[in-house]
């Protein structure tokens, strides 16, 4: 068993997606932030889900932070289309109450660590 | 009610050019201003990015199975029955065992890992490295190692310099 690593350093030319360059990337991503930020007093009220607007705010601002280590500009181009398909869909009424809720995960239940609460809970 | 519709049809005829006077005009007088010198951005056919690919947040692939997962690399065993050794000319990735019970009705084998059965066939080990890196992946691999056929014969029993029997005649 020999582990091994291979070091990719360095840039590479790539054919572009939408953006040439990273300020076009960020204006694109304002842009879908934006209209997410609008819709989404709509959303509570079309979907009737038990949030507050301004907790789909901060959901809306998490989601997006989640993805701020992300430098290359063709991937940040597919997330800003995955997300407009995403703001089309929910739109639209595409979706059911649940598929809106699954931006918002589960409530987490700790899983225990002492043995025999372990045996208690069935599997690992 | 035919000069209604005549109005009607005379804005319907109009409206559009308009329009699209107003959407042409706009971008010709911003190009003027600002941008004279740079490139159109339709014109740009090569952008720079880094060289290390991460698809990550784009496969669609749950954290729980990026972070967590370990990626055995190595090429799959000659079947045992056969002499055929075709088995043994790709390099394959197959994710380590996760939790494993018997169904209580049936006695099948029952897993909830979605990456049990998953097993990709690469011509190359730098290939199935590479896409392992790209979906960020812990991995090894178990480098391959061609096996040495050993020269057998009975007559090298007798002979007097090629013995394989060397301790006890």
């Amino acid at each position: 068993m020999a582990s091994s690593r291979v070091a990719v350093i360095g840039t590479k030319q790539v054919k572009p997606i939408l953006s040439a360059n990273k300020t076009e990337a960020k204006r694109r991503v304002l842009n879908l932030y934006k209209a997410w930020y609008r819709h989404l007093p709509y959303l509570v009220k079309d979907y009737n889900i038990a949030v507050t607007v301004p907790e789909t705010k901060a959901k809306l601002r998490e989601l997006f932070l989640k993805n701020k280590h992300v430098s290359d500009i063709r991937a940040i181009d597919l997330l800003v289309i995955k997300g407009q398909m995403d703001l089309v869909e929910t739109m639209r009424i595409w979706k059911q109450k649940t598929h809106v809720m699954m931006f918002f995960k589960d409530t987490n239940i700790k899983k225990p660590t002492a043995f025999l609460s372990r045996f208690y809970e069935g599997h690992d | 009610m035919a000069t209604l519709f005549r109005i009607f049809w005379s804005a319907r005829q109009v409206l559009p050019k308009r329009i699209s006077r107003t959407l042409s005009s706009a971008p010709a007088t911003s190009l003027t201003h600002t941008e004279t010198k740079e490139p159109k951005e339709s014109e740009i056919t090569s952008i720079t990015v880094d060289a290390k690919d991460d698809i990550t947040m784009l496969s669609g692939v749950p954290e729980e199975h990026i972070k967590t997962r370990m990626v055995r690399i190595c090429v799959p065993a000659r079947n045992a029955m056969q002499s055929g050794s075709f088995n043994s000319r790709y390099w394959r990735i197959e994710f380590e065992t996760r939790e494993r019970w018997e169904n209580p009705l049936m006695g099948w084998t029952s897993s909830a890992d979605p990456l049990s059965n998953m097993a990709v066939n690469f011509s190359s080990k730098e290939a199935a490295i590479e896409f392992c890196e790209k979906n960020g992946w812990e991995y090894y691999v178990e480098e391959y190692k061609a096996p040495s056929s050993k020269k057998k014969s009975y007559g090298a029993n007798f002979s007097w310099n090629k013995k394989t029997r060397v301790s006890t005649k």
